[in-house]
């Protein structure tokens, strides 16, 4: 039994450093946000991104993802708030252009449902986050669907006057829904 | 002799959005209104204003490249009264647009203007770098306030004088102004 064991943990050390080997088709895949403001709420997207994911279903542990996030490209479809998003007192994307999300192993909750702890850096702040998502393989194609729900303020997004909840809630969500294809190792 | 259908239009048009700024600018600021109610009313005051402003630049240019139509008869210091008292509107209807862009401008939201939902409208320079933004704000908008409440008097004198020139004088001098077939020509 020990000697199990001792192989198993053995045969664990010995996978190697698994490399991005999903492709993430960015076109096909949607990384949206979603908020209320004046107590309506409203969705948006982001347009430039990129992730690496390293997944082996096998060993979920030993995986590891990298989602990064050019938060200029942030829409919602109307002109005042995408024109306000940019800058200082919200994501202030001259200072820090981009937002990461680097998960390091994924576990396994059972079916087809998984957790991607990581750590999410907005505006240079970075914490750490638990990614719940679904995940559909067929063939060499992947779906991933996950919701995060996250408190505005905690990241600085909404500086001063709106760092209340008077004007644009705290709450805010992000959907992620990608579509990778398994590149082999 | 009447004003030109240019000149007659723009006074008309100013009129219009002047009277709705009055009467959007206290709604905002007095009823306690929801937050996506009073959010709506300020940005269609910020794009009636600047619209009150472009038709006041306009007409400014008109007023300075076309003799208005002579004043009739009148005893030298009403002459001297209604020259001031435009003069005042003038002054009053180019300062008040202006510091309300500086107030947007400087107001610690930093929000974007679009005019209409549709036009975006950039912030005046210097303003959104200065340092002490809610302090100036303040200011300006005490000023713009105010500013509003002198120009309100001002067009009750205006129109009041009109109207004495048109039902008790009978001159015909209010006629000049309407865009109406004259009865007598």
């Amino acid at each position: 039994m020990k000697r199990l064991a001792l192989l198993a943990a053995l045969s664990l050390l010995a996978t190697p450093a698994l490399a991005a080997d999903w492709a993430v088709d960015v076109p096909h895949s949607h990384l949206g946000f979603s908020g209320v403001q004046n107590g309506a709420p409203f969705q948006g997207s982001f347009g430039k991104w990129n992730a690496e994911i390293a997944f082996d279903p096998a060993h979920p542990d030993a995986g590891h993802a990298k989602v990064t996030i050019d938060l200029s490209s942030a829409k919602t479809g109307d002109v005042q708030r995408d024109g306000a998003l940019p800058q200082a007192e919200w994501f202030d994307v001259k200072a820090f252009p981009e937002a990461t999300f680097e998960a390091t192993g994924f576990v396994a909750k059972g079916g087809d449902t998984y957790e991607a702890p990581g750590k999410l850096t907005i505006r240079g702040i970075a914490k750490d986050v638990v990614l719940p998502f679904t995940l559909t393989v067929t063939g060499d194609k992947a779906t991933a669907k996950g919701h995060l729900s996250l408190v505005r303020t905690g990241f600085g997004v909404g500086q001063g006057v709106w760092a209340t909840a008077e004007w644009v809630g705290l709450d805010v969500g992000v959907d992620v829904d990608l579509t990778a294809t398994h590149s082999g190792s | 002799m009447r004003y030109h259908l240019v000149a007659i239009i723009l006074h008309w048009v100013i009129a219009l959005g002047i009277l709705a700024l009055i009467v959007l600018g206290l709604a905002m600021t007095h009823l306690g209104l929801a937050p996506m109610a009073k959010f709506q009313l300020y940005q269609l005051h910020k794009s009636i204003g600047i619209t009150v402003l472009l038709a006041v630049l306009l007409r400014v240019f008109w007023r300075l490249t076309h003799r208005p139509p002579p004043l009739p008869a009148m005893p030298p210091l009403e002459k001297a009264v209604a020259e001031g008292t435009h003069g005042v509107l003038y002054l009053l209807m180019l300062i008040i647009p202006l510091s309300g862009w500086a107030l947007v401008s400087v107001s610690p939201f930093n929000l974007p203007t679009v005019l209409y939902g549709l036009v975006p409208w950039p912030h005046l320079p210097v303003f959104p770098d200065l340092a002490n933004k809610a302090q100036v704000e303040a200011v300006v908008r005490f000023i713009h306030g105010k500013l509003a409440w002198a120009l309100a008097a001002i067009i009750a004198l205006h129109a009041g004088a009109a109207l004495r020139h048109h039902f008790v004088l009978r001159d015909g001098i209010l006629r000049r102004m309407l865009p109406l077939k004259d009865p007598q020509s």
